[in-house]
């Protein structure tokens, strides 16, 4: 592992308790090892239930992790205390598949993207201002939109809004959950052309939880592909396409409607 | 699963001990002096001194919760000194009155609520809806004891439809032979049914009147729960597979709302069998209500401090019941479901 | 509205069959407070016997309340406004909740997206299912649980008899949706409506549902109508194709010709939008600036013009409505241009 990985997943390992009085235990991920490096992007692919979502959580810390080890910038941050955490939380952000339950209808869009600057405790009135400005210019938000309620938005929109809101903290990384899923293909487009277009421009660091094949090829630079809570399949995307190793991946790659008759179209 | 119902059981135990610490405390504070409400005015210091002492309020609070407790325990609940009866004999006297009414109430309310609240949605008229939620606001926000004195007006001075506020039989007439202590049930057991009628007529009017706040609760919850199920994807697939529009609704979209109004239900229940005070007080009821009514008044610490932990007694128990009730009536929490 | 049949039929390769359903001119509008938004807009196509036909759209095109316009399903506020849905002949629109329901279910078979919502939780998986078989055939409920038992073996359900006991909880997703498909064609309707079928399920159990389709449609020789918006179930699926953009079918054609030959510019766009795992740069993947106006405002001309490459500095594009062309492969495509499109690709 270089010395340049922003975020280093070693050995991670979580199960729950179910079952009477908590007998049954089920392992959700098992010795997950995985590492993103300095404005890459890992693509993390997988079905309902494969640890994808949980592998995130447990980065982002809303999830308590069993054993094993996350190392951000250098630094252990399983088992943080609250507030460290917190100083924490300006250089992670997280992006949703469903932007709606983030976005307040009672604000406008630009007291939404100033919110996160608030609770992080930027005072400056004018400053805040400045920065607002500037991250809405990124994600292409006019200002006249930027007086608008979200319920004005397509879905599409209010996605760019929620994308705002993560990075108007400047942070490093960026965990991205399943980000265009519930976007239309024409949408998801513009949507995913942005986030390459903001990686590229701040070197942002991205985490993209997915469960499309084809789009993880598209954005990722590495690959891992879960399947019940291990990671099964794990290198550079062209790797991951080109010499699939693990059944499952093939599977997967053979799931995907219309691609049995090939590929190429007009 | 198991950790759960002990944490219930736990959880419930609780509540009742929490009622009865409630009960004793908030009585023995409020100012009044009961030994020298049943010595009366006449009596000596020393005569009313002497009372108080055998009565235990000398003692500190502590040793007299605990020796309540420990009476309570062995199914002694005290006695009341207004009455000159054991609390025990009197809770037997009144229950059963309290418990027809509030029976017959709870039949009142679940029904009307669970009738209109399905004739408005099913109808699906603007209209119907409308005059469902206006009944059930204008229901919500008048105070019963209003509701009664007037009715008592209206139905029985006015019209004489109903009998005015004699209690539970015509007078002159003889209870039935005490089985269960409900005097409709009593009387139809013995046989004599115009005794059942008589019984029946004096039950309308009060237990109407104290269903109208349950009514409105129950009809909105009923009617809300019925709209959200009717736009679940499986009506909509029921719909699909050609099933007409009364076939979906009885099936598939009331089992829902009578499963959501089953807890609220069972707890109104437990609500009315303390009693309504100021209904039964206004019908000259002899029930619970108007007994705890009187004993506020009287200062009767043994009588209000049993009805309040029957009281506790009774939301525990009916919501533990409707809980298991709940848990097996729907496949998806059943115990041993796969 | 002028009916043109063979306009209408001029997009479908089983153009000599009798079709089983016939759509003509169908409205469907959403009266809301203050405006009313024109769900569907004048759509007319034929549906033969043994055709698998894809609706193809993006959300708010109007695919999923033109099929529930078709048997009725429309839930209000909306209405259809007018059109006529025709099966074997007999008019649908207009008809009682009585009679259309002989119809739901027994001639048209329809499956929706959300299998894990699709079930009612509290009923066993057979009282379901006999409920559907009994409501069409006079059959006792030991007979019809004994049909629900070959049905269910035949989707592939394992251990039938056992399994019909249970409840929708026991079930998975993908379970779930083998169960529907198996309701929906418990009385062998001729035409089956698949609502995005597999859209809520995962990659894997989305094959397997549409191989279990496929494999139905193939031994029973019903007509399919599938509603998707992903064109690889279209190439996977179907023979046919109608797209529709703002409530109208804006191209209606054969499914090679959808993907060698687009002659509308949206279709043209949709499948430029597609993700090539190989081809694909990151970061210029083609997309469609905009987004789909507001189907509740008239449209004087093309609802496309504002977003498409060739019509947003014609004016004919946004004044005039663009009426159906018929061209020489057959395909019909509602644009000003589409006789200049084909024959840029040829």
């Amino acid at each position: 592992m270089s010395t340049e990985d922003l975020l280093v997943i070693e050995n991670l390992n979580k199960s729950y308790s179910t079952g009477f009085g908590g007998r049954n235990k089920t392992q959700i991920l098992h010795d997950v090892s995985l590492s993103v490096g300095r404005g890459q992007t890992l693509g993390l692919v997988g079905e309902s239930g494969s640890g994808k979502s949980t592998t995130a959580s447990c980065v982002m810390g809303l999830t308590a992790v069993d054993s094993g080890s996350i190392r951000f910038d250098g630094r252990e941050i399983t088992g943080l205390s609250k507030s460290e955490r917190r100083a924490l939380r300006s250089s992670m952000q997280m992006v949703f598949q469903d932007p709606n339950g983030s976005l307040d209808p009672r604000f406008t869009v630009r007291e939404l993207v100033e919110e996160p600057l608030i609770i992080h405790g930027h005072k400056d009135r004018s400053e805040r201002a400045l920065k607002v400005a500037k991250t809405l210019d990124l994600v292409g938000l006019t200002e006249k939109q930027a007086e608008r309620y979200p319920h004005a938005f397509s879905g599409g929109q209010r996605q760019r809004i929620a994308i705002a809101r993560a990075l108007v903290l400047n942070p490093q990384l960026v965990v991205l959950d399943e980000p265009v899923s519930a976007l239309d293909v024409s949408i998801q487009a513009q949507v995913l052309n942005l986030l390459a277009q903001l990686q590229d421009e701040l070197s942002l660091t991205y985490l993209f939880i997915v469960h499309d094949l084809a789009v993880a090829k598209l954005m990722s630079h590495q690959i891992a592909v879960m399947h019940r809570g291990k990671v099964v399949e794990y290198g550079t995307s062209q790797e991951v396409f080109e010499q699939t190793s693990h059944p499952y991946t093939k599977a997967l790659l053979d799931a995907v409607p219309g691609t049995k008759q090939g590929v190429g179209h007009a | 699963m198991l950790s759960t119902i002990l944490r219930r059981v736990g959880i419930s135990l609780a509540t009742i001990f929490g009622a009865s610490v409630f009960a004793f405390i908030l009585l023995r504070v409020v100012p009044g002096d009961p030994a020298r409400a049943i010595a009366g005015d006449m009596a000596t210091e020393d005569a009313v001194a002497a009372l108080r002492a055998d009565m235990g309020l000398d003692q500190n609070l502590f040793v007299q919760y605990w020796r309540y407790m420990r009476a309570v325990f062995t199914g002694d609940l005290g006695f009341s000194y207004s009455t000159g009866g054991t609390v025990n004999s009197l809770l037997g006297d009144r229950l059963p009155a309290t418990i027809e009414l509030g029976v017959l109430a709870v039949i009142f309310a679940i029904g009307t609520a669970v009738l209109f609240a399905s004739l408005a949605v099913y109808s699906n008229s603007r209209w119907a809806d409308r005059l469902l939620r206006t009944a059930s606001s204008l229901a919500m926000g008048s105070p019963p004891f209003w509701i009664a004195l007037l009715a008592l007006m209206v139905f029985a001075v006015q019209f004489g439809v109903f009998p005015g506020p004699e209690g539970r039989l015509s007078p002159g007439l003889v209870p039935p032979a005490d089985i269960t202590g409900l005097y409709s049930v009593d009387a139809l057991l013995a046989g004599n049914i115009p005794l059942m009628f008589n019984a029946l007529w004096h039950l309308v009017l009060p237990a109407a009147i104290i269903s109208i706040g349950p009514f409105a609760f129950l009809s909105r919850l009923y009617r809300s729960q019925l709209r959200s199920t009717r736009r679940e994807t499986f009506v909509m697939v029921a719909r699909s597979h050609g099933l007409t529009k009364f076939p979906v609704f009885n099936r598939h979209i009331a089992p829902h709302g009578l499963l959501s109004i089953l807890p609220a239900g069972s707890l109104l229940f437990a609500d009315l069998l303390t009693g309504s005070l100021l209904v039964e007080k206004v019908f000259g009821w002899p029930g619970i209500g108007s007994m705890t009514a009187d004993a506020i008044i009287q200062k009767d610490f043994a009588v209000v401090q049993a009805v309040l932990l029957l009281a506790a007694v009774l939301y525990v128990v009916v919501s533990l019941l409707a809980d298991v009730i709940l848990t097996t009536v729907d496949p998806r929490t059943r115990v041993g479901a796969r | 509205m002028p009916v043109n049949t063979e306009v209408q039929r001029a997009g479908q390769e089983q153009s000599t069959a009798t079709p089983v359903l016939e759509i003509n001119n169908l409205c469907t509008n959403f009266e809301l407070p203050g405006s009313t938004v024109q769900a569907v807009r004048d759509v007319s196509f034929t549906l033969c016997p043994g055709q698998r036909l894809a609706v193809v759209g993006e959300s708010g095109s109007g695919k999923s309340a033109m099929a529930m316009s078709l048997v009725g399903l429309i839930p209000p506020p909306g209405k259809v406004a007018s059109g006529s849905v025709k099966l074997r002949g007999k008019e649908l629109v207009g008809l009682g909740d009585k009679e259309i329901s002989a119809i739901r279910g027994k001639d048209i078979g329809l499956v929706f997206q959300d299998p894990m919502a699709g079930l009612d939780p509290l009923k066993t998986i057979g009282s379901q299912f006999v409920e559907t078989i009994r409501v069409h055939q006079n059959l006792s409920v030991r007979q019809a649980k004994e049909l629900a038992c070959e049905l269910l073996a035949e989707v592939g359900v394992n251990d039938p008899r056992r399994r019909i006991e249970d409840y929708p909880h026991q079930y998975s997703g993908g379970m779930r949706q083998r169960v529907l498909i198996a309701m929906a064609i418990a009385n062998d309707p001729a035409v089956v409506i698949a609502d995005e079928p597999t859209t809520a399920l995962d990659v894997t159990t989305q094959a397997q549902v549409l191989e279990l389709l496929e494999r139905i449609c193939d031994e029973r020789g019903n007509a399919l109508m599938m509603i998707t918006h992903n064109l690889g179930i279209v190439r996977q699926l179907c023979d046919s194709v109608n797209v529709m953009y703002a409530g109208r079918v804006v191209e209606q054609t054969s499914v090679n010709a959808l993907f060698n030959e687009p002659t509308h510019p949206y279709t043209k766009a949709l499948l430029d939008c597609m993700i090539d795992p190989y081809t694909t740069v990151r970061g210029q993947l083609p997309a469609i600036p905009g987004s789909p106006p507001d189907l509740a405002a008239a449209q004087p001309g093309c609802a496309f013009a504002e977003r498409c490459p060739l019509g947003s500095a014609e004016k004919i594009c946004h004044e005039q409505r663009p009426e159906a062309v018929v061209l020489a492969s057959g395909a019909v495509s509602r644009c000003h241009f589409a006789h200049e499109l084909e024959g840029a690709q040829s």
